[in-house]
């Protein structure tokens, strides 16, 4: 990954990182030391702190999501991917399970997106 | 009696599955200020942060969903996570631009469906920090409780596309907990994320950010959130936490009972009976 040049290594992201606090390494830590290889830009809570906190104004997560893209995806993130791309939901439910529980709680009945929906608004212009 | 009013409401993955308390207890609550909720119907996945992580095309999801909502005649959607608010938050920003838009509608086109207006979408802490003298007026059972706060993280940031509230030090959580007579219990960590959406990459490092937050908090009566992801690692995920830390249990007293959602939260304060809430009676004094 191309270290952005706007960054001046401050270190500022990685002080308010949540992943770098319990141990882990994202890519604030690449940011901080563009030498650094010890990190993953999949070690990321997505609370958008180190960018809030960039006094460069640095596009930290755009830059995180275009590099996960080029990237092998943890599974969890694959699995979840595919579920989304299967039913259109980040965990697949059938229908027949959630209707008992929502009419227990007495919430109003819901439909589930329908099938096909997201490999279409994904699939490339043309 | 106030104006009736109804406002569509998104229902996240997490929550449509795993947590209908929070959205019975967002209803009755919102009841009680005059506000319905009516369910945005085959919504899909809002898009962040797993499909952004595999494609740029993500913001089509977003562009759907916020479809529906105006399909329904709303012009304001509820949401109950920080990420789906984020999501499509950041969607309806991207589709003011004329050529995003443009090829969402023709991607859209074929379910019948057009963005074309612009839709604001409501995480629950911004809808009832607005009805914050709404909702004093109607306390009727202060709580006598220690209540420590985890803010939604991405209900606030990015700053300049959420615009709302102070973007690193947010108050408006803290507020509504104080309306309910409860005390703010400060320990730090108010503005650190809990960790869940890590879990999808690294369990151990998830666990870890969310045993510190069950540890910094331990000796509150309540760990109080607005998010199903929140709610997914520090009460669901509880138990593999502890499996790693057996001695949190004996530190933290009442630990399965403690990670709450606001709405349930207020909704005691409000005089709403425990059940309605998704909690055991005569637990909550």
């Amino acid at each position: 990954m191309k270290h952005p040049e706007s960054c001046i290594e401050c270190g500022t992201c990685v002080t308010v990182c949540p992943v770098e606090m319990v141990g882990g390494h994202a890519i604030v830590t690449f940011l901080a030391d563009p030498d650094a290889t010890d990190y993953s830009v999949w070690l990321c809570t997505s609370c958008w702190r180190c960018q809030e906190a960039c006094p460069a104004g640095v596009n930290v997560y755009e830059l995180m999501m275009q590099a996960r893209r080029r990237e092998q995806a943890p599974a969890g993130y694959q699995a979840s991917f595919e579920s989304v791309l299967a039913c259109g939901l980040a965990l697949e439910v059938a229908q027949e399970d959630l209707d008992p529980v929502r009419a227990a709680w007495g919430l109003e009945p819901v439909r589930l997106p329908p099938p096909g929906l997201v490999r279409s608004l994904l699939r490339r212009g043309g | 009696m106030m104006q009736g009013e109804t406002l569509a409401y998104y229902p996240g993955c997490l929550v449509l599955q795993r947590m209908p308390e929070y959205e019975a207890a967002t209803r009755a609550v919102l009841r009680e200020l005059g506000i319905e909720l009516e369910i945005v119907q085959q919504a899909a996945c809002c898009g962040a942060p797993v499909v952004e992580s595999f494609t740029a095309d993500w913001v089509y999801l977003a562009a759907y969903n916020l479809a529906l909502v105006e399909r329904m005649g709303h012009d304001t959607v509820v949401t109950l996570c920080g990420s789906c608010t984020n999501a499509l938050t950041r969607g309806a920003r991207a589709l003011e631009d004329p050529g995003v838009r443009a090829e969402a509608n023709r991607r859209l086109e074929p379910w019948g469906l057009a963005v074309t207006g612009e839709i604001a979408v409501k995480h629950l802490v911004r809808l009832l920090a607005e009805r914050e003298e709404d909702l004093r007026a109607r306390i009727v059972r202060p709580l006598s409780l220690r209540v420590a706060l985890t803010n939604p993280c991405q209900v606030f940031r990015p700053g300049e596309v959420m615009g709302f509230d102070d973007s690193m030090e947010p108050q408006s959580l803290r507020r509504l907990v104080e309306l309910t007579g409860a005390d703010v219990v400060e320990y730090g960590g108010e503005n650190e994320c809990c960790g869940a959406t890590l879990y999808l990459a690294d369990r151990k490092l998830s666990l870890a950010a969310g045993r510190r937050k069950l540890e910094a908090t331990r000796g509150a009566d309540v760990l109080l959130h607005g998010c199903g992801n929140c709610q997914l690692l520090l009460r669901h995920f509880q138990h593999l936490i502890v499996r790693d830390e057996p001695g949190l249990r004996q530190r933290a007293p009442n630990l399965r009972q403690r990670a709450l959602f606001l709405p349930q939260l207020v909704g005691l304060a409000l005089g709403l009976p425990a059940e309605a809430l998704g909690l055991r009676e005569g637990t909550w004094r």
